[in-house]
């Protein structure tokens, strides 16, 4: 294995999805770089529409962010903000659910291919603000929504990158999820 | 008992004695063995390289030699084979290419033979041959998959064992072929034994071969793969003793241990190096539809859903746990399995992703670990739970694993080895006997060979390219299938239009084969092994919003006139989705048709009758309307996707144009953009999960769920631990804590 020069054009590349097949083998060859998470935050930022501070990348369009006021939360490349990044963001979003063999037959296909209905049903995860696709869950009914990453922010950044965050006393590493669904309950 | 490694290996007197040093010093001091400074290799790495390099090769030749010494054609040419070499209690320190992950379960049966005395009845000694395929003493995870174990010596004392796997044509149970979908309980498992002494002297016994013939319906096939595993273990027996007289005892006991924490210590760098430490939700659901198909056992007359749940918890020590809390409780099918034969699944994005730079060895168990609560489908609170097909589902198990380190591994920024990981592989079984009386069984492995690879974040998924459980992606040659199962030949093996997770990145198409029924002779009984079956997706959860892949479905198409239309030279179907066209379209007809989206029970096949499988797809990536509309055209062109579901999931428009009777389509770029437009403000008018969740929960309440999907929740609210799954379905509910689905 070879120890590779990752530059930003490359990441860049890879980001935009038109790296070539030959630079993909030699990144997946080499040694991995260990900056690149630094070089990906630049990236990032310079895309975004917005001047929240990037602390983390979830998915292709969610991201952790600290507000100029300093609060941590997740939030949709497009600016929509879902609120304390401890509580799993799917439960600000939009929501579609294929339940019929007709509805699935729409992005499952041939139609043997389908989940089964009443077995299964398709959940699909909308950004409130720019309708993008942000999640999929094929689950059975009643089953609860899946908190599909809920990072260790400031394990990471002390343990992993040695540089911990000032307001690290501030945020647990816990799951805030039930205290949103609580609310609900109450509202109901 | 000891103070560290090197007293333990002067003094030990007993495998016992060091399996307990081992364990000790390991627990004791965090580094496998108490070996805190890799002295050997400090003192001289270039021998200590050279050394490892003499061990690798060993093994590497083991597999290249022995299986063109005696083999089964499945043993001969697919990855389902592996040679690995073990320190005499239990942990590896080098495998040949293949089904690396096998190696978890050599610890379980080390462990079982030491724990049980073994050494003093029934003896291990030099030459002597061991075997088992049993999931609780042994560690497999199916009864196909077949181990021999070889004690190695060198100067009077035992300095490892030579281990050989692979996956055999034939298991013995009453569901002919290698993974029995039907099994109620491990009686009806097939052959299963745990880990005997089934030779001296490097010969087998004549009893054993005798019993492989007796008891399974591919006996020669069987004895051939024995002999093939034998082979190899001499190969390596041998020169690990020139290896010992090169480099002298002390060296080689020292230097193998050395080897094991040297390899723990890079895998645990390279997660620190990759991951982004978190908590990641995955779960996984298999169906069974046993109902219908015994009245003999009625404890498994039933239809239910399986459920696979994994916590996995990436630590910022760079540590991993995987909890299958929430799992359902082992049942009355052939799915369950034992946690040996379930870390086989559990570990593969471990090798997978974190062993690229060090040597593959049991290093990478001891900073990630496994948590299967008694009485799941994955760690039995019984000795009777039938295990003969655990892959039906554990593979998806490794998928949730892959899939959560992906997701680490993406926030990180290395995109490049992200993707969205599938493993629905599929395999046609069955059994019969010819016009001249003889009988035989057997297994086609095509599509457990190769799969297609899920999307990356920044390109398709490609078909048949894949396998996340092996290095040897390898689908065989359509030939060699058909000299090896008699009356099956193939009118045709190809990709199936639509069939994978769509997104962004669409992931790789599933494959199909038409299996043809050529004089069968006397009879002939066909079923499927299999992963997952299209009633559920593979894995539950896709991609940054791309869509799971879809599993596997069937076709059995019987009492049909194929025969006549292809002896009149008419065109015929070459896979399941032109079967289906060709029945619509009645270019072919038939009495019987049947769509299979579970597993399919074992059918009587006929002269003309045929059998069609479509598995193995790759997964998508990102949201679909995000895709490059070029993209979805030229997946329209090249037969990939149909015009429905360039509109119905890409909000792609096509126009048609004809030239020199070859159809092209090309973008409607106006129609695109205002379909896509339509699209995304549809679902800006759905409604919010909040709505959902309290329509949802009123329906849950009046326990509004198929018996099924009820039974799911118990089987999961049951297990030792289920409990907490229970609370947070309750939690997630808002439901009375009293609150049950009976």
């Amino acid at each position: 294995m070879e120890k590779m020069e990752v530059s930003k054009e490359l990441v860049k590349k890879l980001l935009d999805g038109v790296i070539s097949d030959q630079e993909v083998l030699r990144l997946l060859n080499s040694y991995k770089d260990e900056d690149r998470f630094q070089k990906y935050m630049e990236l990032l930022q310079e895309r975004v529409p917005w001047k929240d501070e990037i602390l983390l990348r979830l998915s292709e369009h969610i991201y952790v962010v600290r507000k100029s006021s300093g609060e941590r939360i997740s939030k949709c490349s497009c600016g929509h903000e879902f609120g304390d990044y401890r509580v799993n963001w799917k439960l600000n979003c939009l929501i579609n659910v294929r339940r019929t063999i007709q509805e699935m037959s729409e992005v499952y296909s041939p139609e043997p291919a389908c989940p089964e209905p009443d077995w299964q049903e398709i959940r699909e995860f909308f950004c409130p603000n720019c309708g993008t696709q942000l999640a999929v869950e094929v689950l059975p009914p009643g089953y609860p929504v899946q908190f599909e990453f809920l990072p260790d922010i400031d394990g990471f950044y002390r343990d992993q990158l040695g540089s911990p965050l000032p307001d690290a006393d501030q945020y647990k590493y816990e799951d805030k999820s039930l205290e949103l669904i609580k609310s609900w309950a109450k509202e109901g | 008992m000891y103070k560290h490694a090197n007293e333990a290996l002067a003094k030990a007197k007993s495998l016992k004695e060091l399996l307990r040093a081992k364990d000790e010093l390991t627990q004791k001091t965090g580094y496998y063995f108490g070996i805190e400074v890799l002295g050997l290799k400090e003192e001289d790495p270039i021998k200590f390289e050279r050394f490892y390099s003499e061990i690798h090769n060993l093994a590497l030749r083991a597999r290249e030699s022995a299986r063109f010494v005696a083999a089964s054609p499945g043993g001969r040419e697919m990855g389902e084979s592996l040679w690995s070499i073990c320190t005499p209690e239990g942990d590896t320190l080098a495998n040949s290419l293949g089904f690396s992950t096998h190696m978890v379960a050599y610890d379980t049966c080390i462990r079982f033979m030491i724990d049980n005395d073994y050494e003093e009845n029934p003896g291990i000694n030099d030459g002597d041959i061991f075997s088992t395929d049993d999931g609780k003493t042994g560690g497999a995870p199916h009864p196909g998959d077949t181990y021999s174990y070889m004690p190695v010596f060198a100067e009077g004392e035992i300095v490892g064992w030579a281990v050989a796997v692979n996956h055999i044509m034939e298991a013995g149970a009453p569901i002919a072929g290698s993974w029995p979908g039907f099994s109620v309980d491990t009686s009806m498992d097939g052959l299963v034994f745990p880990p005997m002494k089934v030779g001296e002297n490097r010969t087998p016994a004549r009893w054993w071969e005798q019993l492989w013939k007796s008891r399974t319906r591919a006996g020669v096939f069987n004895v051939l793969d024995d002999k093939m595993r034998l082979a190899g273990n001499v190969i390596i027996a041998d020169g690990i003793k020139e290896i010992v007289r090169e480099y002298g005892l002390d060296y080689y006991k020292r230097a193998i241990r050395e080897v094991i924490e040297d390899s723990r210590r890079a895998i645990k760098e390279n997660i620190r190096t990759s991951c982004v430490p978190g908590k990641f939700d995955g779960a996984t659901f298999r169906v069974v539809k046993y109902k219908g198909l015994s009245k003999l056992w009625p404890h498994a007359d039933k239809d239910f859903m399986l459920h696979t749940k994994m916590t996995l918890n990436v630590n910022s020590d760079a540590t991993i746990l995987g909890d299958m809390t929430g799992t359902s409780k082992w049942d009355y099918c052939a799915f369950n399995g034992y946690p040996g034969g379930a870390d086989i699944a559990f570990y593969l994005p471990i090798t997978g992703n974190f062993v690229h730079n060090t040597k593959m060895t049991s290093g990478l168990f001891y900073d990630v670990k496994s948590y299967y609560p008694k009485g799941s489908t994955y760690n039995p609170d019984t000795d009777y739970a039938a295990f003969s097909n655990i892959w039906a589902q554990s593979m998806a198990m490794g998928a949730l694993h892959w899939n959560a380190i992906t997701r680490s591994m993406f926030a990180k920024g290395y995109l490049e080895e992200c993707l969205s990981v599938e493993g629905d592989w599929a395999g046609i079984q069955g059994g019969g006997t010819l016009a001249n009386d003889q009988n035989y069984g057997f297994t086609n492995f095509e599509q457990v060979g190769g799969v297609a690879q899920g999307a990356y974040p920044y390109r398709d998924g490609s078909p048949v390219t894949w396998a996340m459980w092996t290095q040897l992606t390898n689908i065989g040659n359509v030939e060699e299938w058909e000299y090896l199962i008699p009356p099956f030949f193939y009118l045709g093996r190809r990709l199936v239009k639509d069939f994978c997770g769509h997104g962004k990145y669409r992931g790789g198409i599933g494959l199909s084969s038409i299996h043809w029924v050529v004089q069968p002779g006397k009879d002939l009984y066909v079923s499927r092994g299999g992963a997952g079956t299209s009633q559920t997706t593979h894995v539950a959860l896709g991609q940054a919003g791309g869509y799971p892949a879809p599993n596997s479905w069937y076709l059995a198409v019987r009492n049909s006139n194929l025969n006549d239309k292809i002896k009149g030279g008419m065109p015929y179907p070459r896979s399941a989705d032109e079967i289906l066209d060709y029945l619509a379209e009645e270019k072919i007809t038939a009495q019987d048709v049947q769509i299979f989206k579970y597993d399919p029970p074992q059918l009587k096949m006929k002269d003309g009758d045929v059998f069609s499988d479509a598995s193995g797809a790759g997964g998508g990536w990102g949201d679909p309307l995000e895709r490059n509309a070029q993209s979805v055209i030229k997946d329209l062109n090249e037969g990939w996707v149909s015009e429905k579901i360039a509109l119905t999931c890409y909000g792609v428009v096509a126009r048609k144009e004809t030239s020199d009777n070859e159809v092209r389509y090309l973008l409607d770029e106006p129609a695109t953009q205002k379909a896509r437009e339509d699209k995304r403000n549809a679902r800006l008018r759905c409604q919010s999960v909040k709505d959902w969740w309290e329509n949802e929960r009123k329906k849950v309440a009046k326990k509004e769920l198929i018996e099924p999907v009820k039974y799911m929740y118990n089987s999961s609210f049951s297990t030792q631990d289920g409990d907490s799954f229970k609370q947070n379905f309750i939690d997630f509910w808002q439901l009375e804590n009293n609150y049950d689905l009976n």
